[in-house]
C-alpha cells in the first residue's frame, strides 16, 4: 500500500511538471508555512512547508481532514491570511491582499442579508464602476445560468440553503474573477442539494474553465469535480499526494459512478488518508 | 383571520389605556383630596396647555433641545461604536472610559455642565447628548462585532477598501442591532430632557411641570405628564415604524420558502 501511494506520487509530480510547463502558472504557492499565535505565548503550527502550483484553467481540490489547515490555504491565496514564511503568487505577482482576480464561495455563503439576489450579484459589479443598468442585465442573465431566475426580488432569508449558495457563487462569478477560491462550499448542505449543486458546478465550469481552488473534505467530490486532488495531513497541515484525475470530460456523476477508475481513484485516496492515522493501519 | 388580529392589535392598548384612566378616576374621587385631581380633570387640561402659544412655546423648546442632543449623539456614537466593535485597539480605548461613565446619572452632570455651558439650550442638549450615546454605542458595538467575518472578506474581495467595507458592509449588517439602540436613546432622551430641565428651570416642559408643582396647580401637574407621556408612546410608535421598514430584510420570516435546492 505504502508502495502503490509513494509511486502515485512520484507519477503525478511528472505529469503535473509536464502539465506546469505547457500551461502558465495561475496560482504557485511556494515554501508556505503558517502559524498561529494561541493564548499563553504558545502557537500553532497550521501549515507547514506547502508548494503547490495550479495551471490556469486547472480545478484543483484540497482535500484533508478538519483541521489540517486547508481553508487557511485557501485564505491565503485569498489575500485574507498571512503567510507566516514563503510566498503566495497570483499570475507571478505576490499576493498582499484580496482582490477581485480571485473570488471567494464560503461554506457559510457570507452573502448580504440587507440586499435581494439581484443586489447580492450586482454588488461586485456595481463595485467595479459597471454602469447600473449593464451590471443589471449581466446579474440576471447570471441568476437564471445558477437556475434561481424568479427569484431575483428576494432577500437572502427568503431562500433555503442551496439556493442561497447558488446566489453567492453567482454573486462571485459576476466580477470575473480569474480564480475561483471554493472553501467547502456545499459541506453545510444537505446530500441531495449538493449533488445538485455539484453537478451544476461542473456544468458552468466546464463552459468558461476558470481556475477553481476547491477546498473540501469530501473524497468523492474532490475526484468528481478535479484535475487535480492534493491529499493534506494534520497538524501541522502538510501535503501527503498530489493525484491527477485523469477521467474524462465533460463528467456525469451517474456514469462516473460505475466508472471503475473512478472508484479506484476514490478508494486509493482513502487508503491514503486513513494510513496516515496513529497505529490504524489496515490489515 | 388578520382582520380580527389588527382589530386586537389596535383595541388592546387603546382598553388598557382607558382602564388606567377608569382606575385612576375612582381613586382620585374616592381619595378627594386637591393633590390628585381626577383623570378628567386632568384631561380637560390638556387643550388648555397646547392652546396657549407661552406654554407651546416651552413644550417646542424641549422637543428642540431633545432633537438636537439625539441627533449629535447618534451621528457620533454610531461611528464610535462601530469602530470600536471592528477594531479591539479602538475598543480598549474607548471601553475604559464608557465604563466610569456608564452609572453616572447624567442628570447628575447637569450642575457642572450649567456652570461652564450656562443654563440654556447648550448644557441641556449636552446632557441629553450623554444620555443617549452609551445605549447607542453598546449596540452598535455589539452589532458591528456580530458582523460575519467572511461577509466582509467577500467584499474585500471585490474591491472595496477598509471604510468602504465599514460603511457599505458594517453599518447596514449592523442597522438592526444600531437601531435597537436607537429606539432605547430615544426614550432615555426624553427622560433625560424632563429630568434637565427640572435642574435647570428655565423653559420647556418639565419647566412647566414642576413651576405647576410649586405652585400647587396640579391639573397642570397631571395634565403634563399626560402631554410628556403621549410624546413618548406617539416618538417610540413613530420610531418603531420606520425602524420594520429599514430593517425588513432582517425581521424573522412568517412563511418560510421551500426551495427545490
Amino acid at each position: 500500500m505504502q508502495d502503490a501511494s509513494s509511486r502515485m506520487h512520484e507519477d503525478v509530480a511528472a505529469r503535473s511538471a509536464a502539465a506546469s510547463a505547457r500551461r502558465p502558472a495561475m496560482i504557485e504557492i511556494d515554501r508556505v508555512s503558517k502559524r498561529f499565535e494561541t493564548s499563553g505565548r504558545k502557537s500553532h503550527l497550521a501549515l507547514s512547508d506547502i508548494s503547490l502550483t495550479v495551471g490556469d484553467g486547472a480545478f484543483v481540490s484540497i482535500l484533508g481532514p478538519s483541521g489540517c489547515g486547508k481553508s487557511t490555504l485557501l485564505y491565503i491565496v485569498g489575500g485574507f491570511v498571512a503567510p507566516s514564511e514563503g510566498i503566495a503568487k497570483v499570475r507571478g505577482a505576490a499576493i498582499t491582499g484580496p482582490g477581485p482576480d480571485r473570488g471567494p464561495v464560503f461554506q457559510e455563503f457570507a452573502l448580504f442579508p440587507w440586499k435581494t439576489v439581484l443586489g447580492n450579484v450586482m454588488y461586485g459589479l456595481r463595485q467595479q464602476g459597471v454602469a447600473r443598468s449593464e451590471a443589471e442585465a449581466q446579474s440576471r442573465r447570471l441568476i437564471t445560468m445558477v437556475g434561481l431566475k424568479g427569484y431575483e426580488a428576494f432577500y437572502p432569508k427568503e431562500l433555503s440553503g442551496g439556493m442561497k449558495q447558488r446566489v453567492a457563487i453567482a454573486r462571485t462569478l459576476a466580477y470575473r474573477p480569474s480564480v475561483l477560491l471554493m472553501d467547502e462550499p456545499f459541506g453545510a448542505l444537505d446530500a441531495h442539494t449538493r449533488t445538485r449543486l455539484q453537478n451544476d458546478l461542473l456544468e458552468i465550469w466546464e463552459r468558461d474553465r476558470k481556475t477553481v481552488l476547491f477546498v473540501t473534505h469530501a473524497v468523492d467530490e474532490a475526484v468528481f469535480l478535479s484535475d487535480k486532488v492534493v491529499v493534506m495531513t494534520r497538524s501541522p497541515g502538510r501535503i501527503k499526494a498530489m493525484i491527477d484525475i485523469d477521467l474524462p470530460r465533460p463528467r456525469r456523476r451517474a456514469e462516473l459512478l460505475l466508472n471503475a477508475r473512478y472508484q479506484k481513484y476514490v478508494v486509493d485516496i482513502e487508503r491514503l488518508i486513513d494510513n496516515g492515522r496513529d497505529g490504524m493501519e489496515p490489515p | 383571520m388578520t382582520l380580527p388580529r389588527r382589530i386586537v392589535a389596535w383595541l388592546s392598548p387603546l382598553l388598557a389605556c382607558l382602564g388606567l384612566l377608569a382606575v385612576w378616576q375612582v381613586a382620585a374621587m374616592l381619595l378627594a383630596t386637591e393633590s390628585v385631581p381626577t383623570a378628567w380633570q386632568a384631561i380637560r387640561t390638556v387643550p388648555e396647555i397646547l392652546g396657549d402659544p407661552e406654554q407651546l412655546g416651552n413644550i417646542l423648546d424641549s422637543i428642540r433641545r431633545m432633537v438636537i442632543g439625539l441627533a449629535l449623539a447618534v451621528a457620533v456614537s454610531i461611528p464610535l461604536g462601530l469602530a470600536m466593535g471592528r477594531s479591539a485597539r479602538v475598543a480598549a480605548f474607548f471601553n475604559p472610559l464608557l465604563m466610569m461613565i456608564y452609572p453616572v446619572p447624567k442628570a447628575a452632570l447637569m450642575p457642572i455642565i450649567m456652570l461652564w455651558l450656562g443654563v440654556g439650550d447648550a448644557s441641556k442638549s449636552l446632557v441629553i447628548f450623554l444620555g443617549v450615546s452609551l445605549p447607542v454605542i453598546y449596540h452598535s458595538f455589539q452589532g458591528a462585532r456580530a458582523v460575519e467575518e467572511k461577509m466582509l472578506w467577500s467584499g474585500a474581495a471585490m474591491g472595496l477598501s477598509g471604510i468602504a467595507r465599514m460603511i457599505r458592509i458594517v453599518l447596514p449588517a449592523a442597522l438592526p442591532e444600531i437601531l435597537t439602540g436607537c429606539r432605547t436613546g430615544l426614550v432615555l432622551a426624553l427622560i433625560t430632557m424632563v429630568t434637565s430641565e427640572m435642574i435647570a428651570r428655565q423653559s420647556g416642559a418639565g419647566n412647566i411641570l414642576f413651576n405647576a408643582m410649586d405652585m400647587a396647580q396640579y391639573d397642570t401637574v397631571f395634565a403634563m405628564i399626560i402631554i410628556i407621556g403621549a410624546l413618548g408612546i406617539a416618538l417610540d410608535a413613530a420610531f418603531d415604524r420606520l425602524r420594520r421598514r429599514l430593517v425588513r430584510w432582517a425581521e424573522p420570516h412568517q412563511e418560510i420558502l421551500l426551495g427545490a435546492s
